[in-house]
């Protein structure tokens, strides 16, 4: 009802985008993959930094994304590669002592993110986008049972009647296969691993946010409670219509799950698209080594081989060239002296000077 | 039931902790050098009383007889303990201990308790201050400042205080509890007099308190505002009243245990305080019944040391699964 009600907000970055509509070619401009209604978050040339002894380094640096609405969108990257930092970002929620340098984040029906600040950032923050903590975090208060702390979200977004919430905190319990009641009355610790990622699904989705982040949703969980969880994900994304963020360093969780994946390296997205088109076609070496370094069910084990090197933390990232130089396979010289241009062959991108002259 | 069980389990433990440091403190301050009662006896007997004669009146006079060998004075003194019998003071013949530690104890409370309130509020409101602008210049200092302060000794503190305030500003009394111009009673004047005597020592203790409590609870502060469900807090856009009771009840929880044993070990603390500044309290009497030799009421001012702080952990336990509901059921 409330999704039908909310008008786009203002978009300057995306509308230029539009006018210009480049067709698919090499040297594109970096705009987002999708047209202009179909993006329910648009990230566009975000840059956050982290002051460190070198000075500030950015831990994203010049992002565009676009979250496709109504469609789950994977995030994939190694620890350390800005995934999250990119996360909180779409909340404006940046940790300290890090800041956004540059770019904007606009989402339907809030307008510019990081424009908001005070009460109007707070009151986005759980109404409009709900952040689903990794199981091993402790996400609630523990000190509080979980019902108490629904009312306590509930009443900080002005919804005072009990009842309503109450009601609406069992109907999705219910949905997820939990005993309410129990949930309720239960304090975190009280809680498996399992039922806590769901109650922490159930708090992202108390005020009908339209926009889900789901943040390592299934690490430290066993498998079969992984694939519950994730069937879970599946079912609430679909019936509620949400744009979804699924973020993690396991491939194969997003190919299971996610619509569309960005590929994050160093701060950098450097693949994006349809998740059967990147998993079927990865042009960027680093996706492909991602892909090769996972092991086969049906396979031998050996014939997984790990990437090469480490990954880089924001001091070691090259200041110049293209940031997986050191890593790659393929490098030449062009790779070391300039960043690589975001490449576009239909829905899908990639940032690379080798895999560009593969395809043209 | 259960409830029933722990207590009962607790108090069993605490009385077996009471014996053993009451026997302790018996032998240790029967060890000490100088029995005054010795020394009446020979007295006695240099002014001409016969041995026996000497014996039965030191016997009379402090409750006990000296000579008797250490195992029997030792079944004596227990025996006596079970009956809630703490005998007679030394120092002051024939008054029995009981009087004395019930007479200085009122003191030390009052003393104590606003003492620890006071240095508990204050503290911990500038420790959460410190822990919230924990980047800026007044964090810093502050923390200095609660540093400094909790390194300052005690009597160091009551001297200052003395030397200011009575000394050279003279607007509090240099010590005692009441001045004795005003009639004892519930009429204003004297309870303005016990107001305005017990500033400075009061003062002294919180002053001597309030380091530790800033420093702990700026601490405990940072630790819960790092907790992932604070952030977690935040990215559901809670309200910041509910924010932050929900930090202020979490970093309470180390500190309730302080709190608890600091109200326990209240009858010792302020043994410097209340020599400076002439407060009748148990920290006196301890001071006073060392000099004299006073075992009794040193075995007696002890004991109630030992049976608060015992009594403190035993209810700081009960109630901490209260405040606590991770550990209510395990």
């Amino acid at each position: 009802m409330t999704r039908l009600a909310r008008q786009p907000g203002p978009d300057p970055a995306g509308s230029a985008a539009a006018v210009e509509a480049a067709p698919d070619s090499v040297l594109a401009p970096d705009r987002g993959a999708l047209g202009d209604g179909d993006a329910a978050v648009r990230v566009r040339d975000l840059t956050v930094s982290f002051p460190t002894a070198d000075g500030p380094l950015p831990a994203v640096a010049g992002v565009s994304l676009d979250l496709a609405r109504s469609h789950i969108t994977g995030l994939v990257g190694e620890s350390g590669s800005g995934k999250s930092t990119l996360a909180l970002t779409l909340l404006n929620a940046v940790p300290p002592p890090g800041h956004v340098d540059g770019g904007s984040v606009t989402i339907e029906g809030v307008g510019d993110v990081l424009a908001l600040h005070g009460a109007d950032l707070r009151k986005m923050r759980g109404a409009e986008i709900g952040y689903v903590f990794q199981a091993s975090q402790n996400s609630l208060n523990p000190l509080k049972p979980v019902g108490k702390q629904l009312l306590d979200l509930g009443r900080s977004h002005g919804e005072r009647d009990q009842r309503v919430l109450l009601r609406r905190a069992r109907a999705l319990f219910d949905e997820m296969g939990m005993d309410a009641a129990r949930v309720l009355a239960s304090y975190q610790h009280e809680l498996s691993g399992g039922m806590r990622q769901r109650v922490g699904i159930a708090f992202a989705l108390l005020l009908n946010a339209h926009v889900v982040i789901l943040d390592e949703p299934t690490t430290a969980l066993d498998m079969l409670t992984q694939a519950l969880v994730l069937e879970i994900i599946r079912k609430v994304h679909a019936t509620r219509h949400l744009t979804t963020l699924v973020i993690s360093h396991d491939v194969g969780v997003i190919g299971d799950l996610a619509d569309r994946m960005a590929v994050m390296y160093a701060g950098r997205i450097v693949e994006e698209g349809p998740t059967v088109q990147v998993l079927a076609g990865p042009r960027h070496p680093y996706t492909r080594g991602l892909l090769t370094a996972m092991p086969r069910i049906a396979g031998d084990v050996s014939e997984a081989r790990p990437l090469p090197g480490r990954p880089p933390d924001l001091a070691s990232i090259p200041r110049q060239g293209c940031v997986f130089r050191p890593r790659c396979p393929l490098a030449t010289r062009a790779c070391a002296e300039a960043e690589p241009p975001v490449t576009v062959t239909g829905e899908h991108r990639f940032a690379c000077f080798v895999a560009a002259q593969e395809v043209s | 039931m259960q409830l029933a069980r722990k207590l009962a389990a607790k108090l069993v433990t605490g009385l077996v902790m009471i014996w053993v440091v009451a026997t302790a403190t018996f032998f240790l301050v029967l060890e000490m050098p100088g029995n005054p009662a010795l020394a009446q006896e020979a007295a006695d007997m240099q002014h001409g009383m016969s041995p026996a004669q000497a014996a039965s009146a030191t016997a009379v006079m402090f409750g006990f007889v000296p000579k008797q060998p250490l195992p029997d004075q030792y079944r004596h003194y227990l025996w006596q303990l079970l009956h809630f019998n703490l005998g007679v003071s030394i120092a002051e013949e024939g008054v029995p201990v009981s009087h004395i530690v019930a007479s200085a104890a009122p003191w030390t409370v009052i003393l104590a308790s606003f003492g620890i309130i006071f240095s508990f509020l204050i503290g911990v409101t500038l420790g959460i201050l410190t822990a919230i602008r924990r980047t800026t210049r007044l964090a810093d200092g502050l923390t200095l400042l609660g540093a400094f302060i909790n390194g300052v000794p005690v009597f160091v503190i009551a001297i200052m205080l003395v030397f200011v305030f009575a000394t050279i500003l003279a607007i509090f009394p240099q010590g005692g509890t009441v001045s004795v111009l005003e009639t004892p009673g519930w009429n204003a004047g004297y309870l303005g007099s016990l107001v305005v005597h017990a500033v400075l020592p009061v003062a002294c203790y919180t002053l001597a308190g309030l380091g530790a409590w800033q420093l702990t609870s700026k601490s405990s502060v940072i630790t819960v505002l790092g907790d992932d469900f604070i952030l977690a807090a935040e990215l559901r856009g809670l309200r910041p009243l509910t924010l932050a009771r929900y930090v202020a009840r979490n970093a309470m929880l180390p500190l309730f245990t302080i709190l608890a044993i600091s109200f326990g070990l209240m009858f010792s603390g302020a043994v410097f305080i209340e020599e400076v500044f002439n407060y009748p309290g148990l920290g006196e009497l301890l001071i006073a019944s060392i000099t004299t030799k006073d075992f009794p009421v040193l075995d007696g001012a002890f004991l109630l040391i030992i049976v608060a702080v015992i009594l403190a952990n035993i209810l700081a336990d009960l109630a901490y699964p209260l405040i606590d509901p991770r550990i209510r059921r395990s």
